[in-house]
């Protein structure tokens, strides 16, 4: 029988842990939804950004999350690049669709087999003094180390809709893949500004990948495991629509967690696919697509 | 004293083997309204993207005279020309559909210039479209081709421009929106002391407006009128436009 214990339990790490999911997928909701890039190796940043903050946690004691945001103009740089490299490689001759897909597809793997050559597959974990440690409110518990990616992972993502919605820039990102001439009629570089969103994406998983080495112990591949969701979760929301990103990943996040509790974990992974499925053959334009 | 003006000389130009401008020469000057008559498939649209920037040409030249200061368009991307002050509204519009109203009119003051006058502006096109300050919540793609017309030339505005070129305003509107288009313009030209280059077909909307103005017939220009006037009387518009 459900119990009520723990259906409120299973809600509330549900809730917790879809608020992390839409940090993991906010730099999707850019590059994919807003630019058309199908960056799939975004898990493999966030990855990244998980071992950068082990590194700087290790090494200096330093708080994972503050790790992980003192690195970001480092990640938005590397972003800047990849940007500028697929630029010239695919986008600037039309060849975007298919070789593009390729290039991202082999970047993770690139990502991925570096980390593993370099530090091997051991799990790694961070420490901070929150992690552990857990609050009670009546019969549910709720455990810092969901509770603290939770609030960031609200922050980070109010943080980029307030940029997108209330800056210029963040304007013509909306713009960009709307109408290109028309964005430069407006006297803007479509070019740069495809550039600095893709480096603002980036720069999210330097964050996202600090939350996720809270959450749990991380290796090369976990990123794996994040594919399917991230791209239900920006698919599920309409392409781009930030709230309805936020709305989507609580929803997969309680979904998942339900699965799990109630059918056991072993069925978790199938929720964003069938989440996918069902929104591709129902709703195709989404929760909360424009148009 | 601030000056803008606009000089095209000899300039070719076409799509892969099609040639559709022949030598074709033109010039704006300050504070004028110049109207490029011509049917479809004459090259209006073409020299309009030459002076954007959109179609390289492939000989002649495109002056811009700015204050005294002669800046050749040639090579320059349609941002750079932006920036440097001629704004175009397209042809078809070209709004963002997925953005509302306002965030479109937002986007015509991403310039540095259009930035600093950005109260005054969206202040005055609201004045001038009132329509749009009630709809400005509105996404832009869900609104009627008049409308969005006239969300097309208020951001436009938004740019702050100095010449502002208008490619076939009337293209897709009911006769009564493009008397009511063409009469905005007007206003919106005598208010702002705007320069204007308009291509259209509709001639008897068109003259309403031109101070003088070029009738291009298959990629040359068949005809310059000093005024109005001169244009009315022309046989070829006769020929063209009026069916005698």
């Amino acid at each position: 029988m459900i119990s009520a214990d723990l259906f409120s339990n299973a809600v509330v790490s549900g809730i917790l842990l879809g608020g992390f999911y839409a940090a993991v997928a906010v730099g999707l909701a850019i590059t994919f939804g807003q630019l058309d890039i199908v960056n799939i190796a975004h898990p493999a940043f966030v990855i990244v950004g998980s071992y950068t903050a082990w590194i700087i946690n290790t090494r200096t004691g330093l708080d994972p999350v503050l790790a992980g945001i003192l690195v970001t103009p480092i990640f938005f740089l590397v972003g800047v690049a990849i940007y500028r490299i697929y630029y010239a490689a695919f986008e600037r001759t039309g060849q975007e669709s298919l070789s593009g897909l390729a290039f991202f597809f082999g970047l993770m793997f690139i990502i991925e087999v570096t980390l593993i050559l370099v530090y091997g597959v051991d799990y790694r974990l961070v420490n901070a003094a929150y992690i552990g440690e857990s609050i009670d409110i009546g019969f549910v518990g709720i455990p810092y180390r969901m509770l603290v990616p939770f609030i960031v992972a609200v922050l980070l993502t109010g943080g980029v809709y307030l940029y997108l919605s209330r800056t210029f820039t963040g304007r013509a990102i909306l713009a960009v893949a709307q109408d290109r001439l028309a964005l430069q009629l407006m006297g803007a570089d479509p070019v740069r500004v495809k550039q600095f969103a893709f480096g603002l994406a980036i720069a999210t998983t330097a964050i996202a990948g600090s939350l996720l080495i809270i959450i749990g112990p991380v290796e090369p591949s976990v990123g794996r495991l994040y594919i399917g969701r991230v791209f239900a979760i920006v698919v599920l929301a309409g392409m781009g629509s930030i709230p309805g990103m936020v709305v989507a990943a609580l929803i997969i996040g309680v979904v998942e967690t339900m699965v799990g509790t109630f059918m056991g974990p072993s069925w978790s992974p199938a929720v964003s696919f069938g989440v996918l499925l069902l929104t591709l053959a129902v709703r195709p334009a989404g929760l909360f697509g424009r148009q | 004293m601030a000056s803008s003006r606009l000089v095209v000389e000899g300039l070719e130009a076409g799509y892969g083997a099609v040639r559709v401008l022949h030598g074709v020469s033109i010039n704006v000057e300050h504070g004028e309204s110049v109207v490029l008559l011509g049917s479809n498939g004459n090259g209006k649209s073409t020299l309009i993207k030459c002076i954007m920037g959109i179609v390289p040409p492939t000989a002649g030249s495109i002056h811009f005279e700015r204050d005294g200061e002669r800046i050749n368009l040639a090579g320059k991307s349609p941002q750079e020309i932006v920036g440097l002050g001629i704004s175009l509204v397209p042809e078809g519009r070209r709004l963002f559909p997925a953005l509302s109203v306002e965030e479109n009119l937002l986007l015509g003051a991403y310039r540095a210039a259009a930035r600093a006058r950005l109260a005054e502006n969206l202040a005055f096109v609201f004045e001038v479209f009132p329509a749009l300050r009630e709809r400005r919540r509105q996404l832009a793609g869900s609104m009627s081709g008049g409308e969005q017309q006239m969300v097309a030339v208020a951001r436009a505005l938004m740019t702050e421009p100095r010449i502002l070129l208008i490619d076939e305003p009337s293209v897709g509107l009911a006769p009564i929106l493009v008397i009511r288009m063409i009469a905005k313009i007007k206003e919106l030209k005598e208010r702002r002391n705007l320069t204007v280059l308009m291509a259209e077909q509709n001639f008897n909307q068109a003259i309403k407006i031109a101070d003088r103005g070029y009738i291009i017939v298959h990629g040359e220009i068949a005809f310059e009128g000093r005024s109005a006037a001169d244009l009315k009387n022309n046989d070829l518009v006769k020929q063209y436009y009026l069916g005698l």
